[in-house]
């Protein structure tokens, strides 16, 4: 790598890591928190067999398991706009991101709530507990350790999701790339340069995960 | 007036009549062991009273009061659940919470007791069953055969009124049968009401003070453990009888 092309990088390096902490990481972190709440509704619902809400969650699931996440997002974005509707991209983004990534964690969830013994709930009622307490302190505990390894993957796959923004004007990582190339014409470096940022932000949460897993695995995981 | 009382329950699953009129009476501070051959129906019977399978039709007579089996409120179910203790064959200890909590999560999340009483109570319990050493320990880190006294120290924190256990040393190795039925043997000499589904020959016989000897979903034969025991009136009583002291003498 010549001097030129080592100026560009390092450049180029704090205009990518702005936008992926400015914009990338912001927009992962509000999808993903309403993306958990999406889950663990839709999860419980199917779980506690409530009708009409199940059928709503299997239909929801179905529409976005069912359709490509790039044309959700040009849908929630552009879409949107031409039957009158005006949101701006970021709000946008998390809307068609909570969605979308709520209806894979939904299913993450109703493995974890299926994965609890029985037993569990039976032995929650013999010492009184109601449906809601039993969820609350012994059932979606256990699920949540056993989501969470899936869950982490799940939002690491997220973190580099977010790319997709860039086509609806979310002025994200690959977004600030493809600026930057489109001055340069320096594709190999750039395009390279945004995939070594995304792959640090992955490594921090697989970290993240590591260290989640170990502190809850203080319980022995769901042995015995 | 008796302590417990069931009157004719019955119970089928889809068209497989597992309890065809059944009904028991306890008296308080009874020991009642309920023997059987498998598919008798004694485990449905004990879920049944505790409301964990719905009966088909029957009545509860317990504390002073009579319940419909087949169709009492949630509120009252809750009531009679916080006056009985269930002891389950495989522990069903809450995996995410320690022995001590494990006792303690009744009192605090249900009877709404401050956490430093609730562990007190907790505490006592778990000495009275032999495990205050392993309070702070997870289900995971314990023998069967301590998960089992956790679990029968959980049923105990409600100072229930009866504690019910379905064959509680079944899934157990068999050294660690010894220190659950030790256990059970001390609550009955301190008086305590309960009802056992049990294999446990041994048990039946020196423990207990009344023997029920189900089979086919009806109760064959019914008496003091001497009289059933000593004496079985009905050759399919003697019969059962010997073939659990063969199976004994075999290991």
């Amino acid at each position: 790598m010549n001097q030129e092309m080592w100026d560009l990088f390092i450049e180029s390096f704090w205009k990518l890591i702005i936008p992926g902490l400015k914009m990338t990481i912001p927009l992962t972190v509000t999808a993903f928190f309403f993306a958990m709440i999406i889950a663990v509704l839709v999860a419980m619902v199917q779980y506690a067999n409530v009708p009409v809400l199940k059928q709503i969650s299997r239909f929801y699931i179905w529409i976005i398991r069912g359709t490509p996440l790039l044309v959700q997002l040009l849908i929630g974005f552009y879409g949107l706009n031409n039957i009158g509707i005006h949101i701006n991209a970021f709000p946008a983004a998390v809307l068609i991101f909570s969605l979308n990534e709520g209806a894979y964690c939904a299913e993450t969830m109703r493995a974890a709530l299926e994965a609890v013994p029985s037993g569990q709930m039976e032995a929650g009622y013999c010492v009184g507990m109601n449906y809601a307490q039993i969820m609350w302190h012994i059932v979606l505990p256990q699920a949540f350790r056993t989501a969470f390894p899936p869950l982490s993957n799940s939002l690491i796959g997220m973190v580099k999701d977010t790319s997709l923004a860039a086509n609806i004007t979310y002025a994200e990582m690959l977004y600030a790339a493809q600026r930057i190339v489109g001055r340069t014409y320096k594709f190999m470096l750039i395009y390279c340069e945004v995939a070594l940022i995304y792959l640090m932000f992955s490594t921090v949460l697989t970290w993240v995960q590591r260290y989640g897993e170990k502190r809850l695995n203080a319980y022995g995981g769901n042995k015995g | 007036m008796s302590m417990l009382e069931i009157r004719n329950i019955h119970k089928a699953f889809d068209q497989n009549e597992i309890l065809k009129g059944v009904s028991i009476t306890v008296e308080k501070g009874d020991v009642v062991a309920i023997l059987g051959p498998s598919g008798s129906g004694k485990t449905t019977l004990l879920r049944c009273i505790n409301y964990l399978e719905k009966a088909d039709q029957g009545e509860l007579i317990f504390d002073g009061r009579s319940y419909d089996l087949a169709n009492t409120p949630k509120k009252d179910i809750a009531a009679i659940r916080m006056k009985t203790g269930f002891v389950f064959q495989n522990y069903n200890l809450f995996k995410n919470k320690t022995a001590l909590e494990n006792v303690t999560i009744g009192l605090t999340s249900v009877r709404k007791i401050p956490a430093s009483e609730a562990k007190k109570i907790g505490l006592k319990m778990l000495e009275r069953v032999g495990m205050l050493a392993r309070a702070d320990h997870f289900p995971a880190q314990l023998s069967g055969g301590q998960q089992q006294r956790v679990a029968i120290a959980r049923a105990l924190a409600y100072d229930p009124e009866i504690i019910y256990f379905d064959e509680p040393t079944s899934a157990l190795d068999p050294e660690l049968i010894g220190e659950v039925l030790g256990v059970m043997r001390a609550l009955a000499e301190e008086g305590m009401t309960m009802i056992v589904v049990t294999h446990e020959m041994d048990f039946a016989r020196n423990v207990s003070s009344h023997v029920i000897f189900m089979e086919d979903g009806v109760i064959v034969e019914e008496g003091t453990s001497k009289e059933i025991f000593e004496n079985p009136k009905k050759e399919r009583t003697r019969e059962f009888l010997r073939l659990e002291e063969n199976r004994r003498n075999v290991q």
